[in-house]
């Protein structure tokens, strides 16, 4: 038997440095893409919601490296026949990883009703830091997919790591 | 007192409070690049209006507060300040005055319907949701 082979097309994609406006020129790029497929208003939505997130979460959070060419900010979009699939990279510091794989896992470790349960203590208990975070961003990707968030960290050096996200919207629901 | 009235940029939404009608609406799209220095503004006027305005209010009979919110996406750490200005209704609510809470959403648009349920929900106060067609 032969492997089932998906074909993704990617419809987007951004590497460097990213400004508030240029996450906003790849969010209005998404929205016209989507909208020429067919996406219904709530699949639009979910992929607007998982960008923004990530999307400013390196633009607040990120660690950049001095110098560095290789392990800048990068973005792509992708689609297949079942998904609309983010992948987001960025640089950070590995005295941060072990709490964000924290965060990451347990938000994976949740159903839809367990999301919406921390959701709502973490926006009930929790203060916007001064960046802007309200420790929700990590909630709400998960929330959106609806399928676990995959991510990897690979060590860069014995400061940095880069990390990779990647979320997965199916847009193929029956 | 005067209105707090703020024109939408791309990136926040309009505000329109009017004490005199006792209307209070929220419409557009939220993701500002400093979300403190955007909705800290806002709180502060609703903390004066029920220190200027409500708290004057000696009558047997109350105010009815009218609030529309009728966004068309907002980032998470929007939502935390989209709670705590409801909240501050929700203190209005119980000191006596009346809160209507009409939340609006595009139909077919699943993600405000339910982040309007959800909010609903934490406040534990009903809204009356409104879908609109575009």
């Amino acid at each position: 038997m032969g492997e089932v082979e998906i074909v993704s097309e990617e419809l987007l994609r951004h590497f460097g440095p990213l400004s508030y406006e240029e996450i906003g020129f790849l969010l209005n790029k998404m929205a016209t893409l989507l909208d020429k497929r067919g996406m219904n208003i709530t699949i639009r939505k979910k992929v607007y919601a998982a960008m923004v997130e990530s999307l400013e979460n390196i633009y607040k959070h990120q660690d950049t490296i001095a110098d560095d060419k290789e392990y800048m900010p990068k973005f792509s979009l992708l689609i297949d026949s079942q998904n609309i699939s983010l992948f987001v990279s960025n640089s950070i510091l590995n005295h941060k990883v072990s709490l964000l794989k924290g965060k990451l896992d347990k938000v994976n470790s949740l159903d839809k009703d367990g999301l919406k349960d921390l959701y709502k203590n973490t926006i009930l208990s929790g203060n916007v830091s001064p960046k802007g975070g309200a420790g929700l961003g990590i909630i709400n990707i998960a929330k959106v997919s609806e399928n676990k968030v995959n991510y990897t960290f690979s060590a860069i050096n014995d400061r940095y790591s880069y990390f990779t996200l990647n979320v997965l919207i199916s847009h193929n629901i029956k | 007192m005067d209105s707090l009235i703020i024109e939408p940029t791309e990136f926040t939404p309009r505000i329109n409070f009017d004490p005199e009608n006792n209307l209070f609406e929220i419409s557009g799209f939220s993701r500002p690049e400093n979300v403190i220095g955007f909705y800290r503004p806002v709180l502060k006027w609703l903390d004066e209006f029920s220190d200027n305005v409500l708290s004057k209010n000696i009558d047997y009979n109350k105010n009815l507060l009218t609030v529309n919110l009728r966004m068309t996406y907002f980032n998470s750490a929007s939502s935390k300040f989209i709670l705590d200005i409801l909240l501050e209704f929700m203190k209005y609510h119980s000191r006596g005055n009346e809160v209507l809470i009409n939340w609006y959403y595009e139909e077919g648009d699943d993600e405000i319907q339910e982040s309007g349920e959800e909010i609903s929900d934490m406040l534990g106060y009903p809204f009356n949701f409104i879908p609109y067609q575009t």
